[in-house]
């Protein structure tokens, strides 16, 4: 069953067309990756999705359940992690847990087991001190156990990870692959190497459209060129060899940094020997040769650049 | 009704824990202390002072110059306290995104609306309550005639007022933007009433009418029937200002 469901989605803001026709959807049980650069439309479409906004056109669908602009019943279903969470900084995470648990009409007792079981999964167990001096990691991750809190159906996180260090993203990633077992998760990023950790299927939102959609795997392969990577020595003359590279219709993209080259092509296993053909011809001494692992980042960059 | 009764308990929380409770709870006392105090005391404080052979002739003070500094207390810093302490209400979690977390969750916004208003009301007359007892003992204690006519409805009128001051609060935050906004909108609407209540003929529709008459309602030189329509207004008002407030909200833009 589709969990989340977009149909033709468009919102302009004035005359900035944010998303146009925008249509895709979530099955039940997969992580999927949001992608798309700053102001692509992603905080945006989530806040449609949570009837914070109102679509233009188009209609969108939470578990069957049309979302209504304004107050929306589809919210029952739905935990969402803002960007940046805000919190009241009066109160300690398990009074917040506590309000939000009422909020959503969870009982007692039912507060209190989730409460136990949330604040240890977020690192936050016997953190008793007010939410004010919390640090922005610890923010998040308090804004995931809000989040989990009424065991939604659908969790909304838009880029959980982005204002964190290194180890805060690792651990808000360890605690979402964690949550994967129970929810379905909509995660929208910019940092590819997120996505190709805990995503299982992605979108690239680009000038309101997905462009790209399908599972991670399938991407890559699909998608991406491939790229081999020449170190040649230090002496060689990189932009001559460049120029020459360029001759040869199946190298689509040359890149060099220093005295590397890297060849984007259409199938390198088929034409890796053109190219180092070349350079025995040459007499151009060749450090290391590499094919690159196909990767999000050049299927983003090809997609969006 | 879950979500409302929790959301109150947090805005009582809120109040305790950022101060504001015992800021208004401290002016309330002080404004029924301070009231009778300064009715008996300011005679003797003016003829202590050198005046260069200058005689003011000031009459015994009366129970009347005590209600008339409690309220004159209460409808100009009483409102602007109010003002202060409930202007960013509602301004102050639209702006910094304090609610979404539990909007996101199907917390109605009219609940949320509405909770903030009754928390808001609840408060207010504790502090009014407060204050008058306040008031009462000292007055009871420093002068010897206590007798006034209508205490009750002139005591209501300004509570009234007040309500509705915090009613003001609500709308004017719906519609204005930014932290302050609530508060700026609110204070302006009641200096445009200010402004009106000079216009004699538009007295009797002018809910600031209610917290202005009401030393004149003690004297009995107003009488109660004469404020019937004065007060079926503003509670119209109240009414009609919650239920624009809620239509606008649930709206709005987030």
């Amino acid at each position: 069953m589709e969990i989340l469901e977009l149909k033709n989605v468009s919102k302009r803001f004035g005359t900035l067309e944010v998303i146009n026709d925008l249509s895709f959807s979530v099955p039940e049980h997969s992580v999927f990756g949001f992608i798309g650069k700053n102001g692509a439309g992603k905080t945006t479409t989530m806040k449609m999705i949570l009837g914070f906004l109102a679509a233009d056109q188009g209609e969108i669908r939470v578990l069957g359940e049309k979302v209504s602009y304004g107050n929306t019943k589809t919210n029952r279903h739905i935990g969402y992690l803002p960007d940046v969470p805000e919190f009241y900084g009066y109160m300690s995470p398990r009074e917040y847990l506590r309000l939000c648990g009422e909020v959503s009409g969870l009982n007692k007792d039912r507060i209190v087991d989730r409460t136990n079981e949330l604040l240890p999964l977020v690192g936050l167990d016997g953190v008793n001190r007010r939410i004010r001096s919390f640090s922005r990691g610890m923010k998040q991750r308090l804004g995931i156990a809000q989040a989990l809190l009424g065991e939604p159906k659908l969790l909304i996180c838009d880029e959980p990870t982005s204002a964190l260090d290194p180890v805060g993203r690792k651990e808000i990633l360890d605690i979402l692959s964690l949550a994967k077992a129970r929810t379905t998760i909509i995660f929208s990023t910019h940092i590819l190497s997120d996505v190709e950790r805990i995503c299982d299927s992605i979108g690239m939102l680009h000038q309101g459209k997905l462009v790209v959609q399908g599972s991670v795997t399938e991407i890559k392969n699909s998608y991406s060129t491939d790229v081999i990577r020449l170190e040649v020595g230090a002496e060689c003359q990189t932009d001559q060899i460049s120029k020459e590279l360029k001759q040869m219709n199946f190298i689509s993209r040359i890149v060099i940094n220093e005295n590397k080259i890297d060849i984007q092509m259409t199938n390198a296993e088929q034409y890796g020997m053109n190219i180092l053909a070349y350079f025995v011809e040459k007499k151009i001494p060749v450090l290391k040769y590499e094919l690159l692992e196909p990767s999000l980042e050049n299927v983003f960059l090809e997609v969006v650049g | 009704m879950r979500g409302f009764y929790a959301f109150i308990k947090k805005e009582f929380l809120e109040q305790i824990r950022t101060f504001r409770l015992w800021i208004l709870l401290a002016v309330a006392v002080l404004f029924g202390m301070m009231s009778p105090l300064m009715a008996k005391l300011m005679p003797e404080i003016l003829s202590s002072m050198n005046m260069e052979g200058m005689v003011i002739q000031i009459p015994e003070p009366t129970v009347y110059d005590a209600y008339t500094q409690f309220f004159k207390n209460f409808t100009q810093m009483g409102t602007l306290v109010i003002l202060l302490i409930f202007g960013g209400t509602l301004s102050g979690e639209l702006s910094k995104g304090t609610l979404i977390n539990l909007l996101a969750k199907g917390l109605p916004r009219r609940t949320v609306l509405l909770s903030k208003y009754v928390a808001a009301v609840i408060i207010w007359t504790v502090a009014y309550a407060l204050a008058f007892v306040t008031n009462y003992g000292y007055t009871v204690y420093l002068f010897p005639e206590t007798d006034v006519k209508n205490l009750f409805f002139s005591l209501f009128c300004l509570w009234i007022f007040v309500c509705f001051v915090i009613s003001l609060i609500m709308l004017s935050s719906t519609i204005a933007p930014g932290s302050f906004g609530g508060l700026i909108l609110s204070a302006g609407a009641l200096v445009v009433m200010l402004m009106v209540s000079i216009i004699p003929k538009a007295e009797k529709f002018n809910p600031i009418t209610l917290a202005s008459v009401n030393v004149a309602l003690l004297e009995g030189t107003k009488s109660v029937s004469g404020l019937t329509l004065t007060v079926s207004i503003t509670i119209l008002l109240i009414l009609g200002s919650l239920i624009a407030s809620i239509l606008i909200f649930e709206k709005k833009k987030l």
